[in-house]
């Protein structure tokens, strides 16, 4: 009989080890999205087990970092499906390394909750057979007509706004290059009547420039060419590090168009402290003010300070937080880990994001499960990023027109 | 001899018409110019007069940048006054690694040399990383960003520091090698190190001192370049490419024409940039005059 008890005793044991809910997840942690994305998904799991984890199981995390590098992104799902097994994929950010990791998932066609990789490239390798793969970053088109939208509710709020002639300056590498061939795409269909930037957008030029993250930093030939074609919105899509030194360059010829538009995925540490950053317009799925007018979003906020001593700073933090909690959501209303429940279950659940919005599956071009569909537009006043658009999560209101550099 | 004299007319000529046409992107060139000039130079010292190969050189750089922001942020320091400590820092800092790394590889085939310091380069950006994140950093001083008039043409004043601070340290070390002892005796190292030592000169001192100095001398490039550019790992590695490519371009030991290769190449650069339609193609215009001027200089050599 105690033979017994001691044998049904571990069984019991080693039953409860093996029913764990294993996520992986693959993230470049070298850099500050991956690294706080990554902390964020761990948050969300230490929830999540605290209140007796799901389906009276235990949710495991694992994280493999991608390095940014296209091979190590997909030898990390490989080594996610055959050595730690685990039941999901999860994380993502650059789409180019999710490139090469997609032909991995089709071989194991695990359900994938991705939150990185915005290149219609992406969309177009991954096709509209798989059903099992979830997509909640807007793609790059997606948020070219997000912004439209919000630019002309903001039209129809603030009437002397004007944006009919835009001036976009893009880092020449593919981020910045496919941003610029979007609103070249839509500015054709814009001259033809049609498309979301109909109306708005009466003219568009362009220049490229080397990304100070690329070697480049130099922008002044870039600004005057800006600069002589006067545009109502002017538009920078390179990264974190060209922010400043871009700032100073148009500071130093003179040119402060009336709307003065960052699109960087990240921005630098203490760019808010920069007098030159007042009134600086921003694209972004999230901002730190959104604590103030989203519960959810302050449940996050405090948690995560509380758990790394540290504030969030990138979107890829609340992202990462809504990418375990979306996926756990739609395990808990399937019931089960069947693979056809838990698609469906994640189909329907709507939920309510840190990141600002609920989040809800719909088809886009061509994959069937697509998540957020639209940014957010933002703007750094007094050290601060507000939320100007949409209006339902406005946290100040709009400084019209940029207020230059005088006494900066 | 007629050959030169005719390039540098052609030259000459040729930059006195994107003057004309284009002042915005000549003295933007000339800016730029000087600031590759002013970071070469010290790899130039190393490589073209005493032979030492070092691909560590932009992350030298990029810890400068750190230790000015450093300066500026926890203590106030100016930046352009910071070299008074960044210097001297860095200086010790290249006496450290040389000691760690290129005394033990001297007597080694070039290569070790080579793969030594790109090691070192690794370490470098890592270490930064680790302690500093990717997160970019950036100093701001109203000053780095006034404009000035030259014959009616508004041009941003600040980067003219560069061509100053380039001049001066091109004098300096013209100045260095030809006026003093220890100047003559780095020109005997890097001809016959092994004759050097016959005649006296100790020659371990020597490159210890040449590359302390010439990593002394990327501080002060550091400070000036810190309130323009974003500060994070990566940022000095590039330099080092644009550094390689000035010392290959001038040819090995030619210091005035590391200065003069920087300002030819960056006048290229900000020409083909002003140019609505083509400012991507500066890049490939940089290494297309690049490899005109060694072309150019390889034939007038064989003539010769």
């Amino acid at each position: 009989m105690k033979r017994l008890f001691v044998v049904l005793t571990v069984l019991i044991v080693a039953l409860a080890f093996a029913s764990t809910i294993k996520i992986g997840a693959v993230l470049p942690l070298s850099d500050i999205t991956g690294r706080q994305a990554a902390n964020a998904m761990k948050l969300a799991v230490k929830e999540i087990n605290e209140a007796g984890g799901v389906l009276g199981m235990p949710v495991e995390l694992f994280i493999i970092d991608d390095e940014m590098k296209p091979e190590k992104g997909a030898a990390a799902i490989d080594r996610l499906a055959t050595v730690e097994k685990v039941d999901f994929f999860v994380g993502g950010m650059s789409s180019g390394v999710h490139l090469a990791q997609i032909p991995i998932l089709k071989k194991y066609q695990k359900i994938t909750v991705w939150i990185g990789a915005a290149s219609y490239k992406c969309e177009e390798a991954i096709g509209p057979d798989a059903d099992w793969y979830f997509h909640l970053h807007p793609w790059d088109y997606l948020q070219g007509e997000s912004y439209a939208h919000g630019w002309r509710a903001i039209i129809q709020k603030y009437p002397q706004v004007k944006i009919e002639k835009i001036f976009i300056a893009y880092e020449e590498g593919a981020f910045g290059t496919s941003s610029f061939k979007s609103y070249q795409e839509e500015f054709e269909l814009a001259k033809k009547g049609t498309g979301v930037w109909a109306g708005l957008m009466k003219d568009l030029r362009g220049a490229p420039f080397k990304s100070a993250a690329l070697g480049g930093g130099d922008y002044r030939a870039v600004l005057m060419q800006a600069k002589q074609y006067n545009p109502d919105l002017f538009i920078w899509a390179g990264y974190d590090a060209d922010a400043i030194p871009i700032l100073i360059q148009a500071k130093e010829i003179g040119f402060a168009p009336k709307l003065f538009v960052g699109a960087p995925p990240g921005w630098p540490a203490d760019f808010g402290k920069n007098p030159l950053s007042h009134g600086v317009i921003l694209y972004g799925m999230w901002a730190p003010a959104l604590k103030d007018v989203s519960p959810i979003a302050r449940h996050f906020w405090d948690a995560y300070v509380k758990e790394f001593n540290e504030e969030p700073a990138t979107y890829f933090a609340p992202l990462g937080y809504t990418n375990i909690m979306f996926l756990i959501e739609g395990i808990k209303k399937a019931g089960s880990l069947d693979k056809a429940a838990i698609i469906k279950a994640l189909r329907e659940i709507e939920y309510d994001s840190p990141v600002g919005g609920v989040l809800k599956i719909s088809p886009s071009r061509i994959i069937k499960n697509q998540g957020f569909r639209a940014q957010k537009i933002l703007q750094w006043q007094n050290g601060v990023q507000h939320v100007i658009w949409p209006f339902e999560y406005q946290t100040a209101e709009l400084i019209y027109p940029f207020p230059g550099w005088t006494g900066k | 001899m007629k050959r030169n004299f005719v390039g540098y007319i052609v030259l000459a000529i040729a930059l006195f018409l994107i003057a004309l046409l284009r002042p915005y992107a000549f003295f933007y060139g000339v800016q730029r110019g000087s600031l590759y000039g002013l970071i070469a130079l010290p790899l130039a010292l190393t490589l073209g007069i005493v032979g030492l190969l070092n691909l560590a050189h932009g992350e030298f750089l990029t810890l400068a940048l750190y230790m000015t922001y450093l300066l500026f942020d926890k203590l106030s320091i100016d930046p352009l006054l910071s070299f008074v400590l960044t210097v001297p820092l860095l200086l010790l800092f290249g006496l450290l690694v040389y000691k760690l790394v290129i005394e033990r590889s001297l007597k080694t085939h070039h290569l070790n040399l080579l793969l030594l310091t790109f090691g070192v380069s690794i370490v470098m950006v890592e270490s930064l990383n680790i302690w500093w994140t990717s997160r970019p950093r950036n100093i701001y001083v109203p000053y780095a960003s006034t404009s000035v008039s030259i014959f009616g043409v508004y041009v941003g004043g600040y980067e003219f520091l560069y061509t100053l601070a380039a001049f001066i340290v091109l004098a300096g070390l013209l100045l260095f090698l030809k006026k003093t002892r220890l100047g003559q005796a780095t020109y005997a190292v890097g001809q016959n190190p092994r004759g050097a030592a016959l005649v006296g000169i100790n020659v371990k001192f020597v490159y210890a001192f040449v590359f302390s100095l010439a990593a002394g001398l990327v501080a002060l490039a550091g400070a000036l370049l810190s309130v323009r550019s974003s500060i994070f790992p990566h940022v000095g590695g590039p330099f080092t490419m644009k550094s390689f490519s000035l010392t290959a371009m001038a040819g090995l030991g030619n210091l005035p024409g590391i200065v003069l290769a920087g300002i030819v190449l960056g006048i290229a650069e900000e020409f083909v940039k002003s140019i609505p339609g083509y400012t991507g193609w500066a890049d490939l215009v940089f290494f297309v005059v690049l490899i005109a001027a060694i072309v150019f200089r390889a034939f007038g050599r064989r003539e010769g």
